[in-house]
């Protein structure tokens, strides 16, 4: 199920909602549980069994840790492995296959299992709960139904923010619930819910128009990469602040995901600043264990590309993915050989790292490596296209508005803005005019069957 | 947080659970009218549907098409789209001159390909050597005259027309000078009979036969409002379109037999006013085979005339040089087994397709 869908937002979510705050405090993990797994399950009713299979596994190891302490390492190589062992199977075997037949010219039938949505996510969830125990960062959760609310919980499932245990451990066993906390959720919600369907959703048709364009010119490809790259931001960010607003109104604090990425200075602060819970997950539980930058240069340098291939690779198993994410370990590696790179004068930072990042996504975009050499091409003039045509000028000029407020709405302006004029007395009527008018446009692009793609289908 | 502004967002949560509760209860409809279509139901609840995803992927169109208010929420999306965020179009349909219209592009060359060669085939089964008259005429889509001037991407009129030019098995007549915008309804893509004359004049002319002449017709405008086909898609408020027919003594006295229901009927069959397109009252809508009898024209002169919806407007204008015209629409019937049903040796033959139907030929069939 989608938040932007009618269903979650006039059917479940209500539901959902009423169920919860009218069961007493003891019965809410059950309630959340209950209608994770529906929610689940009402995209992908079979792999429920596999998400119940994941949540049993690490409960079970995590009981383990605790109750047999000298084995403890054992029991968290032993969920680990599984756990990569369900994703790898799920997530990466054909693309192995794939690979191997391709070097080897070997016939080795590809699987074609479909990619349970959310695996990712949960799974990395799971692994960072099994850590925090062999950490003793964390006790072992001793209350299945509070574990498994903990690892299906639908605010954050299929698209994130990354919750690792330790940071919600105390609210599962007990949690505030307060007014404040519901009103600030629900503003959040409706916040996330105007940049997903608003701007990600309309960016997202025009990137779709380049695709089924077949008078491609080079204005249309430099706009298909501006308008993808503001559509994932906002659509990600759009996704985490649901999330977060979902949280807060349930009693949890999820951490915040983006930080105005767009507004780095270098690719190291976009990196601090973007999807920041994948990027302290992977510090925290591969980059450190491998042994960070205390090391030397060539474990270090080792240690940068491991982790930048994984998190490519975390975001989809193709080779673009791999590519994305190495670009990425380049870039690192190359700001720390050349400082001043992360000190470029004036506004020249933002140029590069949104120049640099808008081309990223067009390799991340790209079904498979040959289309993104096209993209890249055309862009650059290099595919015998015409710099423009009346269809380019048109998508141009229609969504002139679209991608500049959009732009606008990737830098701090807006909030600034809103926390100067929050202050007036006035704001106070304002407010709820302006969300209740939020959730009705919203509503009526659901309703009217707006394009609404869901972008995390890969991860 | 102060407590005056949790009350103001708590206002928005009220909104939304009065919409909620709303959804769940209100009346199911069965069709919408602006958009002439069924509309989803949400589905059973079944153990197998649950199981294999149907009763879930199948909720969210119900929910959609159900939700209360629907129309009201589609004008406020349109308003949104057109008004906040200055999109050229909204759903493909833009708004131009005080027309809606659709965006219909690329051209299609193979699809352009396609519909040529059929309609040489279907001459060349049917008509060559006959010694009828062929004549091969094709309707701008009202884009033709809209899309240009108010910067719309829009197909390559001229390589298609071109392309309509190059056979040689009939007379091309260009049909494009004789229309303006105003010679289509503002909310529909159909072009108005009464601004037709000219049309019909230049293809009479062409095939030879009796040339309509203004004073043989009356205006007639129906009191029923028309709310075309790009009104419902635009999802706006649209002052409605009149429908006008063009009547005749001649043409009072004309039936009009259709082979699929096997019934006769009056050139203008006022019963499609009930209809969900108005347009249909044009010898009743979308047929694959029709027969026009004449009785006041030659009773040795038929016409044959291959065309879309486009047609049924105009041949009633044509009707006044034949005994007999024969209305085939190719999207509907094979070409192949209209000898099955009609015998038109020696007739003339007129081949009046759209843009719109040229440019997505997979629709016509041999």
């Amino acid at each position: 199920m989608l938040f932007s869908s009618l269903t979650f937002l006039y059917y479940f979510l209500p539901a959902v909602l009423i169920v919860y705050f009218l069961v007493p405090d003891r019965g809410k993990n059950l309630v959340l549980l209950l209608a994770s797994l529906l929610f689940y399950g009402w995209g992908e009713p079979k792999y429920v069994a596999l998400m119940l299979l994941t949540i049993t596994l690490f409960y079970l190891c995590g009981l383990a840790m605790g109750r047999w302490p000298e084995w403890k390492r054992a029991f968290l190589v032993l969920s680990v492995v599984l756990g990569a062992a369900l994703l790898g199977i799920f997530k990466y075997a054909d693309f192995v296959v794939t690979t191997v037949n391709g070097i080897l010219g070997s016939k080795i039938p590809l699987l074609r299992l479909a990619l349970p949505v959310g695996i990712s996510f949960y799974t990395f969830q799971c692994i960072s709960y099994a850590a925090d125990v062999y950490r003793a960062d964390a006790k072992p959760q001793g209350n299945f139904i509070a574990f498994g609310a903990y690892v299906s919980m639908f605010p954050q499932l299929i698209a994130g923010p990354i919750v690792r245990y330790v940071d919600v451990a105390p609210a599962l066993d007990s949690r505030r619930h307060s007014r404040e906390e519901a009103a600030l959720g629900l503003r959040r919600f409706l916040v996330g819910l105007g940049k997903k369907i608003l701007l990600a959703n309309q960016l997202g048709a025009l990137t779709e128009s380049y695709r089924a364009s077949t008078e491609k010119t080079v204005l249309f490809a430099w706009l298909y990469a501006a308008a993808f790259a503001l559509q994932i931001y906002f659509d990600f960010s759009g996704y985490s602040d649901m999330a977060i607003g979902l949280g807060r109104i349930l009693g949890f604090r999820f951490p915040e995901n983006f930080d105005y990425p767009y507004c780095s200075r270098s690719i190291t602060e976009f990196w601090r600043r973007w999807h920041m819970s994948l990027g302290t997950w992977f510090r925290d539980y591969v980059y450190i264990p491998l042994g960070g930058s205390r090391v030397n240069r060539v474990k270090w340098v080792r240690n940068i590309l491991v982790v930048w291939m994984l998190t490519g690779l975390w975001h989809g198993a193709s080779w673009n993915f791999v590519l994305w994410g190495l670009l990425f370990a380049g870039l690192l590696l190359l700001e720390k050989a050349v400082p001043g790179l992360k000190r470029l004068p004036g506004g020249l930072g933002s140029v590069y790292v949104v120049f640099v990042v808008m081309l990223s996504f067009v390799l991340f975009n790209a079904d498979s490596l040959s289309q993104a050499g096209t993209d890249f091409m055309s862009m650059f003039g290099l595919m015998g296209l015409p710099g423009a045509n009346g269809e380019s000028l048109y998508f141009l000029r229609s969504n002139l508005v679209l991608l500049t407020v959009s732009a606008v709405g990737a830098t701090p302006w807006p909030r600034r803005l809103y926390e100067k004029v929050s202050q007036s007395p006035v704001f106070a009527v304002l407010e709820p005019i302006a969300l209740i008018a939020l959730l009705l446009v919203c509503t009526a692009y659901l309703v009217d069957g707006s394009f609404n793609p869901f972008l995390y289908f890969r991860f | 947080m102060k407590r005056t502004r949790q009350y103001g967002i708590f206002l928005a949560a009220a909104v939304w659970l009065c919409l909620a509760v709303l959804s769940w209860v209100y009346p199911a409809r069965a069709e919408s009218l602006t958009e002439r279509r069924a509309l989803a139901q949400k589905p059973g609840l079944t153990l197998g549907s649950v199981l294999d995803g149907s009763f879930m992927a199948k909720f969210e169109t119900g929910a959609q098409d159900q939700f209360p208010f629907r129309e009201s929420f589609r004008t406020v999306k349109a308003a949104a789209s057109y008004g906040v965020f200055r999109q050229g179009d909204n759903n493909g349909i833009y708004l131009s001159q005080s027309h809606a219209a659709k965006l219909e592009y690329p051209y299609n060359e193979s699809a352009a390909d396609r519909a040529v060669n059929l309609f040489q085939k279907v001459y060349d089964g049917y008509f060559a050597g006959q010694g009828g008259k062929a004549v091969f005429a094709v309707v701008p889509d009202k884009g033709y005259y809209l899309a240009a001037p108010g910067g719309y991407p829009a197909m390559d009129y001229d390589a298609l027309f071109a392309k309509m030019k190059e056979q040689d098995w009939a007379e091309y007549v260009d049909l494009t000078d004789c229309l303006s915008a105003d010679s289509y309804y503002r909310t529909d893509t159909h072009w108005r009979q009464e601004a037709l004359l000219p049309v019909a004049e230049k293809l009479a002319l062409a095939l030879g036969s009796a040339v309509p002449r203004e004073e043989s017709f009356t205006p007639e405008a129906l009191e029923t409002p028309f709310y075309g086909v790009y009104r419902g898609q635009a999802a706006l408020p649209m002052e409605p379109d009149r429908l006008v027919m063009m009547t005749s003594p001649v043409l009072d006295n004309c039936t009009v037999y259709n082979y699929e229901t096997g019934k006769t009927a009056k050139v203008y069959d006022l019963t499609k006013l009930d209809s969900r397109d108005k347009y249909d009252v044009f010898l009743s809508g979308p047929v694959s085979l029709l027969e026009i009898t004449n009785p006041a024209g030659p009773e040795d002169k038929t016409l044959v005339v291959f065309r879309d919806s486009f047609g049924s407007s105009l041949v009633p204008l044509l009707v006044e040089g034949y005994g007999r015209v024969i209305l085939a629409d190719l999207r509907y019937m094979p070409g192949s087994s209209l000898q099955d049903y009609v015998d038109i040796s020696g007739a003339d033959v007129l081949f009046l397709y759209s843009t719109l139907v040229l440019n997505n030929s997979t629709l016509l069939r041999w």
